[in-house]
């Protein structure tokens, strides 16, 4: 049995065949960039950072099920962390701001947890959304949240030390320094999709009664899965505040909530790669848009969020990789 | 040994009394199959069984422990595996899937993200095993929702098999199934291990007699009638109420 579902598969797709995007895909990220101008590397790191966000969000409501509109709270406390160790402690390393902010970001979620998962559905949506609103609340006009005086939010921030004498950042190093933890983040992403755990997140998402008939404590696993998302969220905070080096209350709000789920929506929900293809749909077609039609870019956004959802319901992830594998099974016939 | 014992259970929601003041136990490898009109509280107690509702009072023990407060996986841990009347198996995995991450669910290895599921060898025996019973071992690369609808009710039971569960509950199985469909359920009844202790809920005839050892008796929240199938079958008040082919009997006795 387990042999011939395996001949079947070569029949229509042989395993060259499905290695090329993959190819494709790490030549694009791993050799083009150096090749851009400084503008679009910019792009590039910020689409890897949304694309962070992005899985953060996936295990959250694409695995979990767990639709939450609050996501932006992790991601502005991780980055609200760095931010105010390096305006107000003077601390610029990387690794020591990192941790922090990844830290408090988990523990954010840890504390929120269990106060929105005693909810769930629509009202989880709200709950989530109205905590994120709090985290704004909390930075706008407090002194000690807006440096220096007189702006929204931190800003002139430095760039973050490394600890390697005559090191110096630019926009390449930069960019490939979030490849790398983007590629930790997809590998992770990874290993939890296939784990006993993760696969305990899917079985909440298609039916709790079940799951707790089976021994499964439903609660646990959705605090430990919004813990883990929020740990992800704070990641992508982090990074954004290295890249910026300014943060400001609306990264905690509704809109920076609903770019991860936009994101993961139009990529393919519980799929390994949707978030990432998601995001560089939206960051770049948000992108190129704004510089052919100025004024008419979020015109173009919402078509693609439409032309999305009515032709690629799965995702694009999924669309495109159905339709590789058919073209596949195609040629191969000849 | 007591598997079951409940004590004095009744349930209400609001004014509506669903169950009064139920008392019986089960005994360790006993095959019971519980049976009375819609509405007479079978799924009800299935559900104060393994926690899913709370008792409104009375006590429930599992093998002499008191697990009435035990909330639904504790119980799991505890031996009670549950099949449903409405199939609720996720039709997005495969059927393999579906029977590992059930025998994850008793085991620390719920928690684990180092290895795949499926990298699990002393959990693949006991999957197998299961699979088998139920005659899906073949079937076990297929997605569920690509399943017919027979072997979607077969695979529940496989799942709840594959926990090693010491009480099984199946709600209805041989619901929907045509009349070949039900005799395989039927035989995957009577050939599960003898120490499993097990309720069968069911309506059909042909299920009630082929795996009843004893079949107790709901009617209306209470407790009916509670013997071997051959007492039940004599039972007059069962025979009206439930079977109801009393009736034209006595109309034909008043003429």
């Amino acid at each position: 049995m387990n042999e011939s579902a395996k001949s079947v598969q070569a029949k229509t797709a042989p395993w060259v065949w499905r290695l090329l995007p993959i190819l494709f895909a790490m030549v694009v990220l791993a050799v083009m960039p150096g090749f851009l101008p400084e503008f679009l590397q910019r792009m590039m790191s910020k689409f890897l950072i949304f694309a962070i966000f992005s899985i953060s969000y996936n295990i959250v409501a694409g695995y979990t099920g767990l639709i939450s509109l609050g996501q932006a709270a992790y991601f502005g406390v991780g980055g609200y962390t760095v931010a105010v160790l390096m305006a107000h402690l003077g601390i610029d390393s990387l690794w020591l701001t990192g941790l922090a902010g990844v830290s408090l970001g988990a523990l954010a979620a840890a504390a929120v947890g269990p106060i929105v998962l005693r909810v769930s559905g629509m009202y989880f949506l709200i709950l989530t959304f109205a905590i994120g609103r709090l985290g704004y609340s909390l930075t706008w006009n407090v002194p000690f949240f807006n440096v220096p005086q007189g702006i929204q939010g931190i800003a002139g921030l430095p760039r973050p030390n490394i600890g390697i004498p005559g090191f110096h950042w630019t926009e390449l190093s930069f960019y490939f320094f979030v490849l790398v933890v983007f590629a930790i983040a997809m590998f992770l992403q990874y290993r939890l999709s296939r784990s006993p755990f993760g696969h305990s997140l899917e079985g909440i998402r298609e039916g709790e009664t079940r799951m707790e008939a089976l021994g499964y404590n439903v609660w646990l696993h959705k605090y430990l899965s919004f813990v883990i998302g929020g740990a992800f969220a704070a990641l992508a905070g982090v990074l954004y505040v290295y890249m910026n080096r300014f943060i400001e209350p609306a990264d905690f709000d509704i809109m920076r909530s609903f770019y991860p789920m936009a994101m993961v929506i139009i990529g393919g929900p519980a799929t390994l790669w949707g978030p990432a293809v998601g995001a560089a749909a939206i960051v770049f077609v948000e992108y190129f848009s704004s510089v052919i039609v100025p004024q008419r870019w979020p015109l173009i956004l919402g078509s693609l969020f439409v032309l999305a959802i009515m032709f690629a319901r799965k995702g694009l992830a999924v669309y495109a990789s159905d339709l590789w594998s058919k073209a596949g099974a195609k040629l191969w016939k000849r | 040994m007591e598997a079951l014992k409940l004590d004095h259970v009744s349930k209400r929601f609001g004014g509506l009394h669903v169950l009064e003041d139920i008392t019986l136990s089960v005994e360790e490898g006993e095959r019971v199959v519980l049976i009375g009109p819609n509405g007479a509280g079978k799924t009800t107690t299935f559900n104060l069984i393994n926690g899913q509702l709370p008792v409104s009072s009375g006590r429930i023990f599992l093998f002499g422990e008191d697990v009435t407060r035990l909330p639904v996986h504790a119980r799991a841990h505890r031996g009670i595996a549950r099949s449903f009347q409405i199939s609720s198996i996720y039709p997005n995995l495969t059927v393999l899937d579906n029977a590992i991450l059930t025998a994850h669910g008793l085991r620390r290895s719920r928690f684990g993200v180092l290895r795949s599921i499926d990298a699990y060898p002393e959990l693949m025996e006991k999957v197998q095993t299961a699979l088998d019973h139920a005659g899906l071992w073949e079937e076990r690369h297929e997605f569920v929702k690509n399943l017919a609808y027979g072997e979607q009710r077969r695979l529940e039971i496989a799942l709840t098999l594959a926990g090693d569960p010491k009480l099984l509950l199946l709600d209805e199985p041989s619901c929907g199934l045509t009349r070949g469909e039900c005799g395989d359920m039927i035989h995957i009844i009577n050939t599960l291990p003898r120490g499993i202790t097990t309720i069968v809920v069911a309506h059909d005839m042909d299920v009630i007699f082929g795996v009843a050892e004893r079949i107790i008796v709901l009617f209306y929240g209470k407790l009916l009638a509670d013997g071997d199938p051959a007492t039940i079958q004599a039972d007059r008040q069962v025979r009206e109420i439930y079977m109801g082919v009393e009736e034209g009997t006595e109309r034909a006795g008043a003429f």
